[in-house]
């Protein structure tokens, strides 16, 4: 899976949560910080793991949630890691 | 504990109403004599699982608000829409149903109250709401997810908590409003929204605070409203206008409602000097408990005591007495009794809004209290609807020797209970509300001189 494939499917999902500024999501890339860029509340991130997880049909370890940073890099790069440990 | 010189006014009022479009909707039906009771098609699609079917519920479409569902837990409401844009999204996030009706009552009595930011955002300004919660759709699908269907608990994302909690209510007007006063939940089952309103007075009365929002939500509820009809205290067997008929002698239960009752109130010589509409002044809040060890049955020492601290230290007595009247048996019986014992058979009139719109569990009294804020600010007595008769003969327990109340029938009290709406000079209204384990309570409030 192509990590811009990746980028596009995490818009998707950012997209249905109410408290991102949806005109935010115009230019959104692998720097983009959940937290400092896009104001999402710190409440959220598990919400968008766990959608995560459904679209690209992936489940993460506890401790990688734990670790996971806050920018559509960290998330991307889990994506590919879990997806590639099968 | 009172100190000197203060009094409470109540200046604002707003929520949730059955079958309403808002305030005006909700005045207008109530002095016109309407029944806000339906049959309810969420119940109805339970079949023979369920034996009451009517209910004064309230839709998510009839208060502007759209629902978004999760993808990965089935049914789950994972937030909500306000079509009408009035709470922010990140408010909404953290609210269930009844916290949004809490959240647009508290807007829209700071709005009627004429309360400034500054004056909102005070630490002076307290936040006092409260709900029964006897179920609730975020737990159980939260809950099925994870112990039926083995899912991990993030499947329900992050907001059960806040979404769930006890003081839920408060704490979500609270950040809307964002006050820096007070911010609590008094819990007394169906005394709640009264209690949450007698606690905020006594806040402000005791010099604690100077402004509150009170009061006490219950969002529509298919969980808690099947509690009750496990109990078998719901009423059937009449058309939905007819099935809240307090007082009268084939009443067979009560009807399980939803809605929100929100009120602002604030000290009453700062409103008054901001020349504020004082909507009513509160005279004296009293709470009790029976003491009798019965979680559910109603006691007349203690409710004879409830009356005793309500008029101790004002003597006031009230031109009408807003009742609880649930429309059960042994609760209604009771109550007339215990009035007629402490105001006697004339001078007054008793109005039971239940009739109109059903129980309200936790919203009850703080419904039942803007339903009196309306009777003094219109100058007339709602009714008490489906009491036409009342048991001329004496109840079982008038008939035992431990028995200390009045020894007439309830159909000696027959001119107490207006059927229609009618108009009389009314200066002050005793409002009355009790809960399971016991709890009563009951405020006095009187129209400003």
């Amino acid at each position: 899976m192509e990590r811009q494939e990746i980028i596009d499917g995490l818009v998707e999902i950012l997209k249905t949560i109410r408290t991102i500024d949806p005109q935010k999501l115009g230019d959104i890339t692998e720097d983009t910080d959940f937290i400092a860029d896009l104001n999402t509340p710190s409440t959220e991130l598990i919400n968008i793991a766990a959608k995560a997880e459904q679209k690209f049909d992936v489940e993460f370890d506890d401790d990688d949630i734990d670790d996971l940073g806050s920018k559509v890099k960290d998330i991307v790069d889990l994506i590919i890691k879990v997806k590639e440990r099968g | 504990m009172h100190v000197a010189g203060r009094k409470v006014a109540v200046v604002g009022m707003g929520g949730a109403f059955p079958n309403c479009s808002g305030l005006a909707d909700f005045n207008e039906k109530l002095f016109t004599d309407q029944s806000l009771i339906r049959e309810w098609d969420a119940a109805l699609a339970h079949g023979k699982q369920i034996r009451s079917t009517v209910s004064g519920f309230i839709t998510e479409a009839e208060m502007g608000l759209e629902t978004v569902y999760s993808t990965l837990a089935e049914g789950y409401p994972e937030t909500y829409i306000d079509k009408l844009g009035r709470i922010p999204d990140i408010n909404l996030a953290t609210a269930d149903i009844g916290s949004i009706w809490a959240m647009l009552g508290a807007l829209d009595a700071i709005k009627m109250a004429g309360w400034t930011d500054s004056e909102t955002q005070s630490e002076h300004t307290g936040v006092v709401v409260g709900s029964g919660g006897a179920g609730h759709v975020v737990l159980r699908i939260a809950w099925h997810n994870f112990f039926e269907l083995n899912k991990k608990s993030r499947t329900a994302g992050s907001h059960t908590v806040d979404r769930t909690m006890v003081y839920r209510d408060a704490a979500n007007v609270s950040c809307l409003i964002k006050n820096q006063g007070v911010c609590e939940a008094i819990g007394s089952a169906c005394a709640t929204g009264l209690g949450n309103i007698g606690y905020a007075y006594r806040l402000i009365k005791f010099g604690l605070q100077d402004r509150v929002i009170a009061g006490g939500v219950e969002g529509t509820s298919l969980e808690t409203f099947i509690g009750f009809d496990g109990m078998q205290v719901l009423s059937r067997g009449f058309i939905p206008a007819e099935s809240s008929r307090p007082f009268d002698v084939n009443r067979n239960g009560f009807v399980c409602s939803f809605g929100g009752g929100i009120v602002a109130l604030e000290e009453y010589e700062l409103a008054k000097s901001r020349g504020a509409h004082i909507i009513a002044v509160i005279d004296e809040y009293f709470n009790n408990s029976d003491g009798d060890g019965n979680m559910f049955a109603p006691s007349f020492p203690g409710q004879q005591r409830l009356w005793q601290g309500l008029m101790r230290d004002t003597g006031l007595r009230p031109d009408v007495v807003k009742v609880h009247g649930t429309s059960t048996p042994a609760g209604d019986a009771i109550e007339l009794l215990s009035v007629a014992d402490a105001l006697g058979d004339s001078g007054y009139h008793i109005s039971a809004p239940k009739s109109q719109f059903g129980h309200m569990l936790g919203a009850a009294g703080a419904v039942e209290f803007i339903a009196a804020l309306l009777m003094l600010e219109n100058q007339q007595v709602l009714p008490c609807l489906n009491a036409e008769t009342l048991n001329p003969e004496l109840e079982t327990f008038q008939k035992t020797p431990q028995w200390a109340g009045p020894v007439n029938p309830l159909a000696a009290y027959r001119h107490l209970l207006p059927q229609t709406t009618f108009a009389k000079e009314i200066n002050r209204i005793a409002c009355l509300n009790y809960g399971f384990g016991g709890t009563n309570s009951a405020i006095s409030i009187s129209r400003d001189s």
